[in-house]
């Protein structure tokens, strides 16, 4: 990512004015622990998607049911052979010595490597169905991530100037990230192990309750208590992995905060004592790790303690009803292998609690988003019969504020501008220009007054007509990590290469390119060269110039570059004189003096307005600017 | 902030993994501890189904019930215990593991800070905040859990084998037979799954930094009507994004599986030989049920060496990067003899001073960049020197030489009389109250950026010191007062505000040395004349080098240095200055003129 505020090497004096970032307070209020209707409501937005991939849900849940069907078969197979070997061997025994008892060994032989097999078999069939089962239902998840993530973003190219003024980029990346995340866990994962606990609980417990209700029930006295103490531990572990999450953002931004202070801190000496907090962040830190290492550390035990309990119940239950005769020893080998097969999906119920609720929560934030309604967007006053722009530009009594009752950044601004001629605005740094130019694309609509283009109010034009005809240079130079012919192109993207080298010289960067390892094709940004202040800015002027606009704005686009290049950049504007409206803002006399009219904003208003030389002759705010860039110059030139 | 946190795949190298172990030295006595508890789990899991054969065999089928019973309290007693030490290894390798990282993580972070400036205007924060953060977490596994559960699985794997072994040594061949199977379908899952993991990162990060790039220009996307080209190009992310996925399900899918059915072959060959021998009259059904639980057993520790081998990797990439950063020490020499002042009365003197920002610039070399060329002043204890010059004269680094900051290449700078590279650099820089042109605040109270954490500074003093500075009028109006967050950088602050509240750090250190960059930005009247008497406070009874932004900090200099391109041009007061017609002339006329005529208005 490129972006710089070019230019002005002044600190804005604004404490919280120009953009503030009205963050909201992080919706991260978990809905209570066993409150039903909420993620069910919530989530219900979901159930398109389960309907869109049917045709991948409906067959993987079928595999989930197989699956588990053929696992639950082995545990018999192994009570028959089990079952089988002491009949085998008493009746061997009976005909030992004469010639039926090769025969009836050989029959042994073929039965168990029968059974030996069928087990192979049937753990084959299971597994190859939950192959199936995962690359159905995981994958429909993927795909529906996918979708919502498109979703997201399409909403979010949607969304107007003043959303993003509200909202945190980070928080908005967290959202088409991490939150996608768990709402994906619910709609693959979550349902899949639910379908899959669901049928082999169900069906293990049939089988089981076929051989012997008493020893069943004794069996799963642990079960219940196994779902429950892995609801509760998942959601520790969530808890405090939040909370870890937050003392590892707290430990990381104390760190990037002593070091860029970090000559504050070694001209006061105070390194000792940040170095002791920094100690303390990292103790705490360090504390809540182990926070979480300990609700990590009660899964084993859990599982072991509860799992390995199951089993003892059987042999001792089991172990009796042996003695009494109502069981055979095939069946406690195969409660035991029944036992080890429903832990998991017992397990996974109390997993999937908590995914869910998790799911619900992340739902329910982004939400928020996709319901949000863009500000500007052609509307029943728009005139779709407008299709093009001559570029007169008038604003009547604008006056902008951010918020109803927010301060006044722009206060009664009138002025004229006709089509093909030129405007300058100048002021201090909070004086309101560059809120004024980003109105007439239409990226702030007036909170008071009218903008006219060609004469008739901004909003009857339709949105991509007015954006069509317009090249803006912002102030803060914003670059893609791409080429530096496609970041041109950006501006238009049916140009050709020889469009893209002309757009390049006029911008006064076909030199610089050339000097480039890859010319055009060199890449810009964290993947490729660094671009100085100066070329990002010129670069960024000929995205706009590729466009061959109506309008073309500069928002103090020149700041960035020598007076020289300035002043070639200038000329070649002037080619188009008469063509083209230009509208540029600088803190420069030289980028302004010969536009058809001056602007001299302070503090929101106009102060000052008129051409130079009437400017200069009215003596105030625009001539005492004049003055000290004569000075300044004349320092420079001094050796 | 991951510009280089990849851990790619190395090798394990010997000498970097012991270096990393040293670190766990300090707690030796709970490492043995921790290993005698994981060995005892290790040889307590395997023993249960031995146990649960001989009650199979002696109690069950002979139906002796107290037999049984006896048996059951004692596998209950068994469980309890495994479950105890369970809990107790994983938590005692985390608590010596965590404690190891805290004080690798203190030592990088201490040894950063110790360094000189000149580090810092090289290496990039990002770089600095990644070693003390997520360098030094990807050693906390190793350091954790690392080598004694790699001990206690290998253990637990020979106790497996041993109880087989002593049951029938047929059937554990059977049973080992599949092992290697096992241990193919793990490590080629994780060779797999590794591979796939790196082209999903590649992907996120892809989609992450698509996000990031268009969520911050979305304002240039709509301006320049790209919304539908930028969305077919999201598209295309998201769906690379989507396959790379799609590809690690299918390992995921097939490993599980594959897991189950090579546990499952294990079992029907159990089946078929236990079966056999049992025929033969060489083996109980008792030793039957107690292999069909041993083939289960055996997977556990066979994935958990082949992640710890993973962990292992993915840690040396780390450890290296921090080891890198710890063996280079470039924090200025501390004099071996410090000269020891107790009071400062605030002489400084710059005696011919040449400094460039390359250290290795040739002091002889007059064509070499520098930044100050033979520069001489003095000043007596109390007075004040204003510094004036255009952009890029020098004016700042005049200041960081004074503060040493910097070493200079040839002349010297003292303090009463002292090189100031024979001072202590605390004894030095506690003589010194600087108050930076771009105000540096911390997060968090506007105590705390009084203070700055000094517990010697009592509340008393730091109202006394906003009360003479005139801050306290606008502190007592913020909702917490002098609780109040400033939020990072003084975010919630006016320019102005900050400003005070640096003077007023500077009163409560109360140096014999004020150095003062004046910020360029105005503000308006009602502050400035605060400021104005703010600064007249903190000048009094104080030696003063000051970056004049301000007409009346010229005028009430004793003495003003023009610079010009790294040399001293002019020197006198204002109104020789003024006089002169010079270079100060001019400067006057852009910077300072316009004051004297809205203090005039």
């Amino acid at each position: 990512m490129l972006c710089e505020k070019a230019g002005s090497p002044r600190a804005p004096d604004l404490p919280v004015g120009k953009r503030v970032l009205k963050r909201f307070p992080p919706e991260r209020a978990q809905p209570h622990l066993f409150s039903e209707s909420f993620p069910m409501r919530v989530l219900a937005r979901l159930n398109r998607f389960f309907w869109k991939y049917k045709r991948l849900f409906i067959p993987g849940l079928l595999a989930a049911l197989v699956s588990s069907g053929f696992a639950i078969v082995v545990p018999i197979v192994v009570r028959m052979s089990v079952d089988s070997i002491p009949r085998f061997v008493t009746l061997y025994k009976s005909y030992q010595g004469t010639p039926f008892a090769d025969a009836l060994y050989a029959e042994f032989f073929v039965s168990l490597l029968f059974f030996g097999t069928v087990i192979i078999v049937l753990s084959l069939l299971s597994g190859g169905f939950s192959f199936l089962m995962r690359q159905t239902v995981v994958v429909a998840s993927r795909h529906i991530e996918y979708d919502l993530r498109n979703q997201l973003y399409d909403h979010l190219q949607n969304l107007s100037h003043d959303f993003y003024l509200r909202h945190a980029t980070g928080d908005l990346i967290t959202h088409a990230t991490s939150d996608i995340e768990q709402i994906r866990r619910y709609v693959g994962p979550a349902i899949m192990y639910s379908v899959r606990a669901v049928v082999i609980i169900v069906t293990a417990m049939t089988a089981m309750f076929i051989i012997s209700p008493q020893l069943t029930w004794y069996a799963l006295i642990p079960m219940p208590f196994l779902a429950v103490s892995i609801f509760f531990v998942a959601h520790m572990v969530h808890s405090r992995s939040d909370a870890l999450q937050k003392q590892y953002s707290v430990l990381t931004s104390r760190v990037q905060e002593a070091l860029a202070g970090i000559r504050v801190l070694k001209a006061y000496v105070r390194e000792e004592m940040e170095a002791t907090a920094f100690e303390d962040e990292s103790r705490t830190y360090r504390d809540r790790s182990l926070d979480l290492a300990r609700a990590e550390a009660a899964w084993r035990p859990i599982f072991l303690i509860l799992v390995g309990s199951a089993s003892i119940i059987v042999v001792w239950i089991g172990g009796r009803l042996v003695m009494e005769g109502a069981v055979t020893i095939g069946n406690i080998a195969e409660y035991l292998i029944y036992v080890a097969l429903m832990t998991w999906p017992v397990a996974a119920m109390g997993f999937v609690i908590t995914m869910v609720q998790r799911a619900a929560a992340s739902m329910d934030r982004l939400s928020k988003i996709l319901d949000e309604k863009p500000s500007i967007v052609d509307g029943d006053q728009t005139d779709p019969s407008i299709d093009t722009i001559t570029g007169a530009i008038r604003f009547e009594n604008v006056t902008f504020r951010y918020e109803t009752e927010g301060a006044t950044i722009l206060k009664n601004v009138e002025f004229d501008v006709r089509a093909g001629t030129t405007l300058a605005i100048v002021g201090r740094t909070g004086s309101g220009k560059t809120t004024l130019v980003e109105m007439i694309p239409r990226l702030l609509d007036a909170s008071e007054g009218t903008i006219l283009i060609d004469g008739r109010d901004v909003k009857t034009i339709p949105v991509d007509v007015l954006r069509r005809a317009i090249g803006y240079v912002p102030q803060e130079v914003f670059l893609f990590s791409d080429t530096i012919a496609n970041n041109i192109a950006f501006g238009n993207m049916d140009a050709d290469s020889a469009a893209i080298e002309a757009a390049a010289e006029e911008a006064d960067l076909l030199e610089n390119i050339q000097d480039f390892p890859d010319e055009f094709e060199t890449f810009v940004g964290e993947r490729g060269i660094t671009l100085s202040g100066g070329q990002k800015q010129r670069t960024s002027i000929a995205r706009a110039l590729i466009r061959n606009p109506d309008i073309l704005i500069l928002d103090d686009a020149l700041s960035a570059v020598d007076v020289n290049t300035e002043r070639t950049i200038l000329q070649h504007l002037r080619r188009h004189y008469g063509k083209r409206t230009i509208v540029i803002v600088s803190h420069r006399i030289s980028a302004v003096q010969d536009a058809d009219h001056i602007l001299v904003l302070d503090d929101g208003a106009v102060a000052e307005a008129g051409t130079h030389d009437l400017l200069l002759s009215m003596n105030g705010i625009y001539a005492s600017l004049h003055r000290k860039q004569l000075l300044e110059a004349e320092l420079e030139a001094i050796e | 902030m991951s510009e280089d946190t990849s851990n790619e795949t190395k090798g394990i190298d010997g000498p970097l993994l012991r270096r990393i172990i040293t670190y766990l030295l300090p707690y030796k006595g709970w490492v043995a501890l921790a290993f005698v508890s994981v060995m005892t789990a290790a040889f307590l899991g395997p023993l249960k189904p031995k146990l649960v054969q001989i009650t199979i065999d002696r109690d069950i089928l002979t139906g002796d019930l107290e037999g049984l019973q006896g048996m059951i309290m004692l596998l209950f007693g068994i469980l309890v215990i495994e479950g105890i030490l369970s809990f107790v290894n994983a938590y005692l390798t985390q608590w010596i593991g965590q404690r190891a990282i805290y004080d690798l993580r203190t030592k990088v972070y201490r040894h950063i800070q110790r360094q000189p400036l000149r580090f810092f205007d090289r290496t990039p924060i990002g770089k600095l905040i990644t070693r003390t953060t997520s360098d030094v977490e990807s050693l906390s596994q190793v350091l954790s859990a690392g080598v004694v559960t790699i001990m206690g699985d290998l253990f637990k794997l020979i106790f497996i084998s041993y109880f087989m072994f002593t049951l029938s040594w047929v059937l554990a061949v059977v049973t080992l037979a599949v092992m290697p199977l096992m241990l193919i379908a793990s490590f080629w899952f994780k060779k797999k799954v590794r591979e796939q993991y790196r082209e999903t990162r590649k992907q996120v990060a892809r989609l992450n930094s698509f996000l990031q790039e268009h969520v911050t220009g979305m304002k240039i996307v709509q301006i320049f009507g790209r919304e539908r080209e930028e969305m077919r190009r999201f598209t295309d992310i998201n769906d690379s994004h989507r396959q790379a996925h799609i590809k690690t399900i299918f390992y995921f899918a097939l490993f599980w599986p594959m897991i189950d059915i090579v546990a499952t072959t294990a079992l029907g060959l159990i089946i078929w030989f236990g079966g056999l021998n049992a025929m033969s009259g060489t083996l109980t059904l008792g030793v039957l049920i107690a292999f069909i639980q041993y083939a289960r057993q055996f997977f556990e520790p066979i994935r958990n060496l082949s992640d710890q081998f993973n962990t292992l990797q993915s840690a040396m990439a780390g450890a290296e990067r921090i080891f890198g950063l710890l063996d280079r020490d470039d924090s200025l020499k501390e004099p071996e003899e410090p000269v020891k002042k107790d009071k400062v009365f605030g002489r400084i003197e710059f005696q011919h001073v040449w400094f460039s920002y390359n250290p290795d610039a040739d002091p002889d070399d007059k064509e070499a960049e520098w930044v100050l060329k033979d520069v001489s002043f003095s000043v007596d204890p109390g007075q004040s020197l204003a510094i004036v010059g255009a952009t890029g004269a020098g004016k700042t680094t005049v200041i960081s030489l004074l503060l040493r900051f910097y070493d200079v290449q040839r002349g010297a700078i003292l303090v009463d009389g002292t090189d100031v590279r024979d001072l202590l650099l605390t004894d030095l820089r506690n003589q010194i109250g600087l108050v930076l042109q771009d105000v540096f605040l911390f997060s968090g109270s506007i105590e705390r950026n009084i203070t700055l954490e000094n517990p010697e500074i009592t509340m008393d003093q730091v109202k006394a010191a906003t009360e003479a500075i005139g801050a306290s009028d606008f502190i007592n109006r913020l909702p917490q007062q002098y609780e109040y967050d400033v939020r990072e950088r003084g975010m919630s602050l006016s320019h102005g505000q900050r400003q005070l509240l640096s003077f007023a750090r500077v009163l409560v250190y109360d140096p014999g040395i004020l150095v003062l960059d004046e910020a360029t930005s105005s503000v308006d009247t009602e502050t400035e004349e605060v400021i104005q008497r703010a600064l007249e406070k903190l000048m009094e009874g104080r030696t003063t080098v000051a970056i004049a932004h301000r007409l009346s900090t010229v005028q009430h200099a004793n003495q003003i240095l023009v610079m010009h391109r790294g040399e001293v041009r002019e020197r006198g007061s204002h109104q020789q200055l003024i006089a002169q017609d010079g270079l100060y002339r001019r400067l006057y006329e852009l910077q300072y003129r316009e004051q004297e005529q809205s203090i005039s208005a």
